[in-house]
Order: structure tokens, then sequence, then C-alpha cells
């Protein structure tokens, strides 16, 4: 599924009016402003109170059998619809009701590259091969990087580890993880990044404990020497799992 | 009339600037009758990805005392390479780099289409960004661990070379050392007396101690990870009846002496976290003991509020302190009751700071709008910039009287300055410690021409903005625009200086001059200080016969400036009975920054009606706009309402949009909510979100705001049953502008 356009409606428990809640990439999907909602009517001429034409009596009682709202005629009508100039968001209607329409959210150049690189995978990530690929980035890191970090990291791996067997991580957060272990073997490190980023925006109960340890292998693993980095990449692309990787 | 309102926005897309009038009046006598003064609204870092920056030093007058940077405005002799500033007519060489440039190849700082321009300029080694958390750990314990994943959030959205520090507070008050070890040390203070810079050096020991506690991002993310995860709440016990003893002042005076003695003059962030008022120590604003409230306008209004002088002075010294160190405070406030925005709002408005306020940190509110605070812009740096300097240069017939904004005077004198001050007067140069892209201020200006004095040589009057600031990716940048507005004899050309007249801009900087106002005059003079403001304007320009209020018109450039002042006069910017001081200091702080758009969503609120019988329309922010079977948004910039009429309301509680033959029903419930979603997802502050209906109690929202052409008072009066009643005796529009008509016109006044 499209995780990317998942909202969060509002929560009556949690604060007083709380606006819904946006996931990072929808979030950082949005174009220029166009600002739409800013037009004013005219103000009345005359003293009198504006009339509008009365299309029901207001203060009449409800009628007995409630008068069902204006039929469909034939097809459905977008044209009650505001222009939207960058009106492709029709689909990630923040109530989650109903499918997407064929209509696709824009995406911003540079942005987030799909997860896993496509809907068709419905398989379960495997966090054998998800962590493997973070440790041996791992240990290729130790032939440079300070003992202390590494450890640090190592602890947070083992975190990730034991919370993913143990069935803490929810789906979206497995799936990023695998998305973002491919980009860290691909050397997409700010692709990389940007999904850890998501991750600690919008599922950050789940991850805050470990995703730090992540962040510093993707920080540490960049900055190895070249010869290093080839090393990782080498025994990265001989993986069986390379049918993964996308083109 | 068209063309001026092309005039109007080609000048704020290009330029970031709109003015009162866009035809000045050639003497100070006839400035003065016009009522509104010659004023602007200016955004300096105005986004404009169409801009690229120039990447060298900007030419500037070589007169001591002018110093104008080459703009478009100034004569060039191409051939002898000498140009003449348009402020102070000296003739000025062009240096040797410049040796190239032609009537053919000019370089862009001469081209009318860099009225506004960026420099990068080279000013020793670039600064990192400096993030200081101050977290009260008085708190509940969900909102502790909401706060506490926000924070760790945070540190994922931060650049890897900026510098992060810790302080928490409850009883006492923190300083957490960061280190990549493994053992976490911190100082600790008493959380009641004050302590100065000095003392908190030297309790700190060295000065090498001292920077241990703000150290880079890529270095102790994983400590600070950790430590933030073993927050815990404030040890010591509250007792039933009592409230925490809260230390908020010596925190923040730690903070602001901790980055005062290690990095001033270089751009910071205090950001100050807090779930309730400061209740011991200096600034504190309320006692311990729940069943003393904390002050409401009432208690102010009858001098019955204890702390609140001294907190104010206490806060406003430690603001002060942190603007002449280029160091900007943010207040992010989530709790049910107040705490403490009033004494505390200088902190950020005198910085440039935000004020956040929530309900609690376990929100989406809050959540999203402290992400927003590190948004990125297209080129994936952050909006916020550091160390902004702004200063304002004029040619000779004008003057600067002030400036209203988040900003502080740099008390710099010179031939420029009005003796007339209006808002941060007695300057022509602001600091402004952190701003964004949106960030406005407003600029009143004086005409000093003596009447009957001949219009000037060349007859257009100008302005130079001149704003230098620290780039997110630390860069070191100047912006500069200039503009020119041609001046006007008043005697003569009185229409067409009417017809240059931006009602909308005009709404905004008299509104600020009124809020202004409110903090130091009391309300009902405020109030009749806007209400003769407009009268007079009326009197000068309305058409009409003496005594005849029927006849009185408006040309079109000033008609809808009337309904502004309608609804500003019934604001929470002014009308504060029905707020808490807090909630009062917040929108009031939201207002004097805004740019012009969003200020008069913010002073009338936006409304559109959504019905099946066309497509969305804005209507009237009126009760008749309140119909049963429309679906009304409603923006008022701090909340978005979505409003169903009864018979919408009755239907959706009878789910015919869960059938397939209504889909189209389906949709109408949707459209305001696709509407709203740009809004939503853009905002900072994000707005509250209500989605109520007929008879639901915030329904009250919708209803507050709307002008109540229909009241208890006259709903029979009129005869008509549209649209919903409002129990109200607030004067309607009708009734304010027909008592408006009958003074303008009357020949007594």
């Amino acid at each position: 599924g499209q995780e990317k356009d998942k909202y969060i409606a509002p929560s009556a428990e949690r604060g007083w009016n709380d606006p819904p809640q946006f996931s990072y990439n929808l979030q950082n999907a949005r174009g220029q402003q166009k600002g739409h909602l800013t037009r004013r009517a005219a103000p009345p001429t005359s003293s009198a109170p504006p009339t509008i034409p009365l299309s029901s009596n207001p203060l009449a009682p409800p009628p007995c059998s409630l008068a069902p709202p204006p039929r469909l005629q034939g097809k459905k009508q977008n044209c009650f619809m505001m222009k939207c100039c960058h009106g492709n968001n029709r689909s990630d209607g923040f109530l989650t009701a109903g499918p997407p329409t064929t209509t696709t959210p824009p995406v911003q150049p540079g942005s987030q590259e799909e997860e896993g690189g496509g809907d068709q995978t419905q398989c379960e990530p495997d966090v054998e091969v998800v962590l493997s690929s973070l440790n041996r980035a791992l240990a290729t890191c130790r032939q440079s990087v300070k003992d202390q970090v590494c450890n640090d990291v190592e602890k947070r791996l083992l975190l990730l580890d034991d919370s993913w067997r143990a069935g803490k991580l929810s789906l979206p957060v497995r799936r990023r993880m695998e998305a973002l272990s491919l980009e860290l073997r691909a050397g997409h490190w700010d692709s990389a990044n940007e999904i850890h980023r998501s991750l600690m925006v919008d599922h950050v109960t789940e991850v805050s404990q470990w995703m730090v340890g992540v962040k510093r292998l993707i920080a540490e693993t960049r900055n190895l020497n070249p010869e290093l980095l080839e090393q990782l990449q080498d025994t990265s692309v001989t993986d069986q799992d390379s049918d993964l990787l996308q083109g | 009339m068209s063309t001026y309102q092309e005039f109007i926005q080609q000048n704020e897309d290009r330029d970031g600037v709109r003015f009162s009038w866009n035809l000045w009046p050639s003497s100070r006598l006839e400035a003065t009758r016009l009522v509104v003064p010659v004023s602007c609204l200016f955004t300096p870092l105005k986004e404009r990805p169409d801009l690229p920056p120039v990447q060298y030093e900007p030419v500037l007058c070589s007169r001591a005392n002018c110093k104008a940077v080459l703009n478009p405005l100034c004569q060039v002799d191409f051939r002898a390479k000498i140009w003449a500033c348009n402020f102070c007519f000296q003739r000025n060489p062009f240096p040797p780099s410049y040796a190239g440039i032609s009537e053919a190849n000019q370089p862009a700082e001469l081209m009318p289409q860099f009225s506004t321009i960026e420099y990068i300029v080279q000013r020793g080694t670039p600064a990192p960004l400096i993030f200081l958390y101050v977290v009260d750990t008085c708190l509940e314990e969900e909102d502790l661990q909401a706060l506490k994943e926000s924070l760790q959030m945070s540190l994922s959205l931060l650049p890897p070379n900026a510098l992060v520090g810790l302080i928490t507070f409850g009883r006492m008050v923190q300083v957490h050392e960061l280190s990549c070890e493994g053992i976490a040390k911190s100082y600790v203070f008493r959380g009641t007396k004050d302590l100065s810079a000095k003392q908190i050096q030297v309790q700190t020991l060295d000065a090498s101690a001292f920077c241990r506690f703000l150290q880079p991002v890529h270095r102790v993310d994983m400590n600070l990870t950790d430590l933030l995860g073993e927050l815990q709440r404030d040890p010591w016990p509250v007792p039933q009846g009592k409230r925490p003893l809260r230390s908020t002042g010596v925190a923040l005076s730690v903070a602001v002496g901790l980055l005062e003695g290690t990095f001033p003059n270089t751009g910071a962030r205090v950001m100050l976290f807090i779930g309730g008022p400061p209740t011991q120590g200096p600034g504190m604003v309320v006692g311990d003991e729940l069943k003393t409230p904390i002050r409401s306008w009432h208690d102010i209004q009858k001098d019955n509020a204890r702390h609140l002088k001294k907190a104010t002075k206490y806060y406003e010294a430690l603001a002060n302190r942190s603007a002449v160190n280029g160091h900007s405070i943010d207040i992010y406030a989530c709790a049910l009751d107040q705490t403490g925005l009033l004494e505390m709002k200088c902190l950020s408005n005198l910085t440039g700071g935000h004020i956040v306020m929530g309900d609690s940190f376990n929100t989406s509110l809050f959540k999203q709008t402290f992400q927003r605070v590190f948004s990125k812009d297209y080129n994936g740096d952050f909006r916020m910039a550091f160390g902004g300097v702004l200063e304002v240069k004029t040619s000779r017939e004008l003057k600067v009287c002030g400036a209203i904004g988040p900003c502080v005077s740099l008390n710099a004198k010179g031939s420029s300055v009005s003796e007339n001050e209006m808002g941060v007067g007695g300057t022509s140069q602001w600091k402004v410690c952190s701003l964004n892209p949106s960030t406005t201020l407003g600029l009143y200006f004086e005409v000093v021409n003596q009447h009957n004095a001949p219009v000037p040589q060349g007859g257009r009057g100008a302005v130079q903005f001149v704003t230098q600031y620290q780039h997110s990716n630390t860069q070191r940048r100047i912006r500069v625009t200039t503009i020119a507005r041609n001046w006007a004899d008043a005697q003569s050309q009185i229409q067409h200086i009417e017809s240059s007249f931006d009602q909308e801009a005009a709404a905004v900087l008299m509104a600020r001059l009124g809020v202004f106002r409110a903090e130091s005059e009391e309300g009902p003079d405020v109030l009749r200080w806007l209400d003769r403001q407009l009268i007079r304007l009326c009197q000068k320009f309305g058409q009409f016969n003496k005594d005849d209020p029927t006849s009185f018109k408006l040309s079109e450039s000033l008609s809808l400036y009337p309904q502004f002042m309608f609804h500003m006069r019934r604001s929470p910017f002014l009308q504060v009975f029905n707020n808490s001081p807090d909630e009062s200091s917040y929108y009031r702080h939201h207002f004097v920054r805004q740019d012009l758009t969003q200020s008069l969503i913010m002073i009338q609120p936006i409304l559109y009606s959504y019905s099946f019988y066309g497509p969305p329309e804005p209507v009237l922010l009126d009760s008749s706009s309140i119909l049963p079977d429309r679906i009304l948004l409603m923006d008022t910039f701090f909340q978005l309402v979505i409003f169903h009429g009864e018979t919408i309301a009755q239907w959706r509680k009878a789910g015919y949009q869960e059938m397939a033959e209504y889909e189209n029903f389906k949709q109408l419930l949707q459209a305001p909510l696709d509407d709203a979603q740009e809004i939503l997802q853009t905002r900072f502050p994000m707005p509250r979100y209500v989605d109520t209906e007929h008879g639901g109690s915030q329904a009250r929202f919708l209803l507050s705001k709307v002008n109540p052409s229909q009241t208890h008072n006259n709903l029979y009066a009129w005869g008509q049953e549209t649209g919903a009643p409002i129990l109200t005796d607030d004067v309607s529009l009708q009734v304010f502008m027909d008592h408006l008509k009958k003074l303008a016109v009357s020949s007594s006044a």
C-alpha cells in the first residue's frame, strides 16, 4: 500500500480540535503554495442585510422522512471540487475512506523514491536480509571508525533485531527498513537518510530507541574511504538478494 | 484601478513590499491629511526561487553617512565608469572589477528586474547553527514521553554540523554535558536564585567545560538520544492542591548566559518547552497554590496580578540580552491552563522566535508544528535564517518613523530617522535575530517636505531595504531591495493618490499600529483611536452630500477598508476579554509578523460555501451565509472550521454518504476537507481543526466570527427568516456602517 498517503484522522481524545496528521512524505511533497482559499465575497452595497434565495426553510421542523440529497445523474460529477492547480491530491483525502482515485500525488524532484521500487512486492521483508546488510556495513566501518561508536551502533542494531523478531515493529516500519537497507547497499546515502527521517517522523515511538544507530551507520558508511566502500559494495553485489535491487 | 492592482501585485511578487499609498503626497501637511501614513509591509526574505544570489560584495556609496547600495535607480556614466547615488547624489567611481561594464553589459544590480537582489558575502569563517533545548520536566508522564520523542525526532532533522545542547528543569535546573563517552554529567543550579552570566561561567568550571554543553549533532546524537530517552519527570513530589515548582526563569537565564559566554553573535535558537507556568524563582508568574488562579484580564484590569510587572521585567531583560547576541528564543507551551505567555512573550517577540501554544505535547498540533520548524525550502535548506539586521535608507523627502514586527532597535541615528515614533522608532536599523521567508515587518514613514515646496526633481521618492543575515547553510548574505514611487501634489492630484491606495496593506498597517498601542494603552482608547482614523479617512475620501448619510460612497480603492476595520475591532487582537491573557499574547505575537495575506485572514476570516448548486464560492462573513444545505469552510488562520448546515448534518447522520447512489453527497462532504488540506499541510503554526455542525457546541467558532446581521434584536424587524440568527448584542456591520456614514457626513464633526 502507499503508506506515504496515510493520514491519521484527528483524534478527539488527544487534543481539543487536534488537526489530522500528515506523513513525512506527504508533508514534503507539497508544491508551490497556490493559496487558492483567499477570495472574499464582495461587500453588500446597501445597508439591508444580505438576502439569499431560500433553498429550504431552516426554521421549519425537520421533515418526517428525510429528503435525500439530489441523486447522481449518470456519471460522477467532479465539478463541485475547487479547481486546484496542483489538483492531484484529490486521492489523498485525509479521511481514509475509499480507495485512492487514479490520479497520483505529485512527487517533488529528488524526493524519496518509491518504497522498495514498487507495490508489487507483497512479500514480508526479511529481517535476516535487512540486518545482514546493516551489519555488513558496520563490519566495514569497524576498520576505520572508533570502537566506541561502532559498539554503540551495534547495540542499537541488536535492539532493532530484537524488536523486529518480537513482532514489535509495524509493517510500514519493516517495509521502510528494507528499503533503507537496499539504498544503503546501493550507496544511495541521501535516499537512505530520507527514509530514516521519514521513519523518525512518522513512527518515532517504534523506532526511536535504535534508529539513531542506523542514522549514524549511514553517516559513517558514506564517509568511508573509497577502498573500503568498494569492498563493501563488492560483497553486496554478489549477494543473492541482488534481484531485489531495482533499476 | 486594475492597473494599480497589477502594479501592487507585481511589486509584492518581486520585492516583497506592499505600500499603503503608491503615489506619495509631496508635503508633510498633505501626508498627515491622508490619515493613513505612508507605510509598507516588507518581507525581507520573501521566497524567490527565480532569484539566484550573486557571489560578490555589494557596491556601496562612498559617502560615510550614506553607504547606500548600487541599485537600478542610480544614474550611471558607463564611459567614465562613475555612478551617482540616488539617495545622496554622491558621484562614486566603480571598483576595478567593474571595468568591463557598458550599456550592453550591465551588472545585475543595475537592472530594473533586480530591484531585489541577494549577495553572498564572505565574512570570516562560517558559524554553525546552534540549537539549545530547554525542557520542563514537570509534565504528565504521557506528555513527557511524547515530548521526548519529538525531541529525539528533531535530532534527525538537524544538520549534522549543527551544535546542540540540553538543559532540563523543574525545581532545579540541570545543564547536561554532552559527550560521546559513556558517563553522563550535568551541572545543577538552584531554581530559586538568578545568576549572572559570570556566576554561571564560574560555577561550571573552565571555558572548555563550557563548550562541552554544546556539541555537534553528528558526534553526540546517539548519546543525546539515549539521554533524552532516559529523562524522568521532575522527582520532587507535588503535594495535593499545589502546582509543581517550575524554575523557568533560572533555566532561561542559564540558557541565555551559556550562549552569551560561548557563542555571542552567532545564529542560535533557544527552544523552551513548558507544560505549565513558572512557579518559583525570578520570573515566577503564579505561586504554587492551586487555589490561587493565574491572572486573568480582569485581574490585570483590577491591578490584581501580583507577579506581572516583576516577571515581565525579568523576561524583558533576558530577551534584550539575547537579542543583543543575535540569539532567538522559541516558546513551545503545551498545557490546558495558561503558562505565562503574557509575561514571557517578549522573549520571542523581541528575538523573532516562535510561540507555539497547544493543549499537550501528545497532540498532532504540537508534533507537526514542531516538525515544521525544520521545514526545508526548494534547495533543501532550512527556512530559518539568523542574525538579521535590517537597515532602511530613504531619499531626502522621507524619514523613517519606526517598525512593528519581531525586531529590536539598533539605535542607529541619522538624517533619515524621524523624531515622530511609530512602533519601534528612533532608529533606521533593527535586529531580527531569527527570521523566515514569511517574516514581515511594518515600516512607517514620514514625508518631510514642506507644504508648497515644489515637487522634488525627478518626481520620485525612494526607499532601500538592506537585510544582512546568516543563511541556514551558514553563508552570510545581504539582500537589497530598492523601490521608488512617484510624488504627487495632493492639491491637484488627490484622485490619483486615492486610486493608488492599497486598502489591504493599509488595513494591516493600521491594525499593527492598533495592536502596538494596545500593549500600553487601555483597550477602549485603542478602539476609539482606530474609529477616529476610520472616520477621518471617510471624511477625506468619501463622496457625499453634507449631513446626508445615504449619499455616502467610497471609491473602489477604499470600499473594503471599513469592513476590515469593522472586523479588526471585533478581533481577538483588540477584544481581549473573551480570551485569556496568554491567548491574546499568542494571537498578537503571530499577527505582527505574518505577511499580508495571512494577516488579512486573521483580521477578516475567509469563508467558503459548498453546495450541490455549483462550485464552491467565497461568501460573506455573515450569519446569512449559514444555511441548512451548505457546508462552510472558515479559515481564521488559527482555526479551520468546517461547519455542516442542518440538513447536511442530518443527511450525514443518516449515512447517505455510504450509499453508492449518493456518491455526489460523499464528494460534497469531502470537498472542503480537500481544500483545507493545503492549508493544513503548510501553515505554521498548524491551525486547530474544528469539524462541527448546526447546533454543535463548537459551532460557536463560526458564530462568533460572522457578522451578526441577524440577531435576536433585529431578526423580526427585518421580516426575513434567512440565515441563522446569532445571539449577541454586538453591533452588526450594517449598523456599524450606518453610524460611520452618519459621522463622516456630519458637518459638526
